[in-house]
């Protein structure tokens, strides 16, 4: 894969090469989930060649059979999940980091209820060949066989981080409680592990599930612990990045340029986004992601915010020199991501800030890129002043668009271009030719996808970034 | 995913289903190391001494029904070594007694107690050892009915 790490650098400029790039993203993401379903037929087939069959000869090993099997296919789908989480950079530049946190989110209840029928499954069955009825089987498992009571507790763990993580309890939820709950799905893994290798004979030392679950679970363990805890410290040790300058841009928005060392070896594009972390009274326990508003420069990092959720808005007291830890850079929302020669940005409010930094990544033939902006007022367009002068600079188009929305109809248009009968395809002339990167609220992100697929932008090359999370 | 990877994909986990099935009926009907069984002294009409070696036996009469004893071969699985003599009463099978059972830890010798007697039950109720797996006792019901099977084939066993 190309990958140009070195600011400045850049990528492409003619056709051949982002369609090459993009049939090798497509490969790797096909690799990726055709490797992550494999899997469960690979589970499936050690359980059948360790004699797992034997379970379904008769009627009365049905359920155990089946219960053991809905236990495996739940651990699997389960390290499938750490590993869609774990910040992977082969996953991130498959399929990028939102798509991976929203396939991991998708996840979590499937994996809930397979373990869940695996207990039922298990106590059922259990409780037959020994004449118990269910219950007084479980209470027989927790208190004559060991290890059983530390895969209650996981069991009782994952309940709880499925419940938390609900859209509903979620946002009544700080931010923390959710995340301080959601760490404990490594305990759950670590405390369900001792039934799976020691009790029954499941993974038993000799069995070819043996050595394919140690190795699963070593590995996955490993990926978590150094893609989201060793690289990121060895990253901030190495960078050390502090505040160099808060400024306010309009109301309520702030951007914060960070300064540190080496950050020409940091390996970042216009359009990604970081996990940060002031090191400041009330802020340093949460991470929020935010995406760079300037393409690194080699000297410094910027972001611009608008206060929303719970800590930005105390970004406006960050003092300059506080230290900030961060965890990135993520995301396929680069120049690297195009599939073809022309290129269309589309930002609205703060949605725009990304834009400005992809802008500057792009280096496109005059005339075939295509720059939109898009506030309620005059002072909901972010960074205005410099999107201008870069779009003058390299001669590149730009419309920007002023005024709410009409009241009628769904449009992500104001109401005087949208009744002037403007469409994406008049705003952008060489749509649907093209590669749209689109960064707003979602509910207007998703008006304007849309639109382009209404004007035959395939799905592919439409790159929208999710800000919702 | 494109249609060719998903086509690869389905292919693969098919041919490894297939595979796993093929492995795992081939090592669990055949692949369990089988010694010969061994008949035990026990000549019909002429009952020998009770020693260690042997189970008691009735003192047959005229009428007396015949009875033979076979221990199958000592199977070793991975949690100890299982062997059953078996016990035929006029060529009916009246009774499995396990001689050695799993014991490489507690865990092993609770599971195999509790599967060998639903084991002797069910082979004295089908007359054979072809009879269903004790759950959670995978290792040790297919070590006992191969010992089992194994004595009833020295038997000239017939069912």
């Amino acid at each position: 894969m190309i990958r140009t790490n070195r600011v400045g650098v850049d990528p492409v400029a003619h056709v051949a090469e982002p369609a090459r790039r993009f049939l090798w993203r497509q490969r790797r993401a096909d690799a990726l989930e055709g490797l992550s379903w494999f899997s469960f037929a690979v589970v499936l087939a050690l359980f059948l060649a360790d004699g797992g069959w034997t379970y379904f000869t008769n009627i009365r090993d049905l359920a155990t059979g089946t219960g053991i099997v809905a236990g495996l296919i739940g651990s699997n789908l389960l390290l499938v999940m750490l590993l869609l989480a774990a910040r992977l950079p082969v996953v991130d530049r498959a399929i990028g980091y939102d798509r991976a946190l929203a396939a991991h989110r998708r996840l979590g209840k499937p994996v809930l209820y397979l373990i869940l029928a695996h207990l039922m499954l298990l106590l059922i069955g259990y409780g037959l060949a020994l004449g118990r009825d269910p219950v007084a089987q479980a209470i027989a498992m927790i208190t004559t066989m060991p290890d059983l009571p530390q895969a209650f507790i996981a069991l009782a763990i994952l309940v709880l981080v499925v419940l938390t993580s609900l859209v509903i309890v979620r946002h009544k939820l700080p931010y923390l409680g959710w995340y301080g709950v959601h760490l404990l799905t490594y305990a759950a893994v670590l405390l369900a592990l001792p039934h799976q290798f020691g009790q029954g004979e499941l993974f038993a030392v000799g069995t070819w599930a043996r050595w394919y679950w140690l190795t699963l679970y070593v590995g996955t363990l490993a990926a978590v612990l150094g893609y989201r805890f060793l690289i990121p410290l060895a990253r901030n040790l190495r960078h050390q990045l502090r505040v160099a300058e808060v400024r306010a841009e309009a109301p309520g928005v702030v951007s914060v340029v960070m300064t540190g060392h080496h950050l020409d070896k940091l390996a970042a594009h216009g359009g990604q986004f970081f996990g940060w972390r002031f090191w400041s009274p009330g802020l340093h326990l949460e991470a929020h992601p935010y995406s760079l508003s300037e393409a690194p420069n080699g000297q410094s990092l910027r972001i611009t915010v608008r206060q929303l959720g719970d800590g930005s808005h105390r970004l406006l007291s960050v003092r300059p020199g506080a230290r900030v830890f961060f965890e990135g850079p993520y995301g396929l929302f680069t120049a690297a991501a195009r599939t073809t020669g022309h290129t269309v940005l589309i930002g609205a409010g703060i949605g725009i800030t990304p834009i400005r930094a992809l802008l500057e990544d792009i280096d496109t033939p005059s005339g075939g890129l295509t720059v939109i902006l898009r506030g309620d007022d005059e002072e909901h367009l972010y960074l205005r002043r410099e999107v201008e002068e870069i779009c003058g600079r390299i001669g590149a188009r730009l419309e920007v668009l002023v005024g709410l929305p009409p009241h009628q109809g769904r449009t992500w248009l104001p109401s005087a271009e949208f009744a002037a009968g403007q469409t994406i395809s008049t705003l952008a002339p060489d749509i649907p030719d093209v590669d749209l990167f689109i960064c707003g609220p979602k509910p207007w992100a998703e008006l304007v996808v849309r639109d382009a697929r209404a004007a035959g932008v395939p799905r592919h090359r439409i790159h929208a970034e999710r800000f919702d999370w | 995913m494109r249609r060719s990877s998903t086509a690869i994909v389905g292919v693969g986990s098919a041919a490894v289903l297939v595979a796993g099935w093929l492995a795992g009926s081939a090592r669990f009907t055949t692949d369990l190391p089988v010694a010969p069984a061994t008949q035990l002294p026990i000549a019909e009409k002429t009952p020998p001494p009770t020693d260690a070696g042997t189970s008691p036996l009735p003192t047959p009469t005229e009428a007396a029904p015949v009875v033979v004893a076979f221990n199958g071969p000592v199977i070793e699985t991975k949690y100890g070594s299982v062997q059953v003599q078996v016990v035929l009463t006029d060529g009916a099978i009246t009774d499995a007694i396990a001689l050695t059972l799993t014991d490489s830890s507690e865990t092993s010798v609770e599971v195999s107690a509790r599967a060998a007697p639903i084991l002797r039950e069910e082979v004295l109720a089908a007359q054979s050892a072809g009879v269903s797996n004790v759950t959670g006792a995978t290792y040790t019901t297919q070590a006992y009915l191969s010992s089992v099977q194994s004595a009833l084939d020295a038997a000239g066993f017939m069912g």
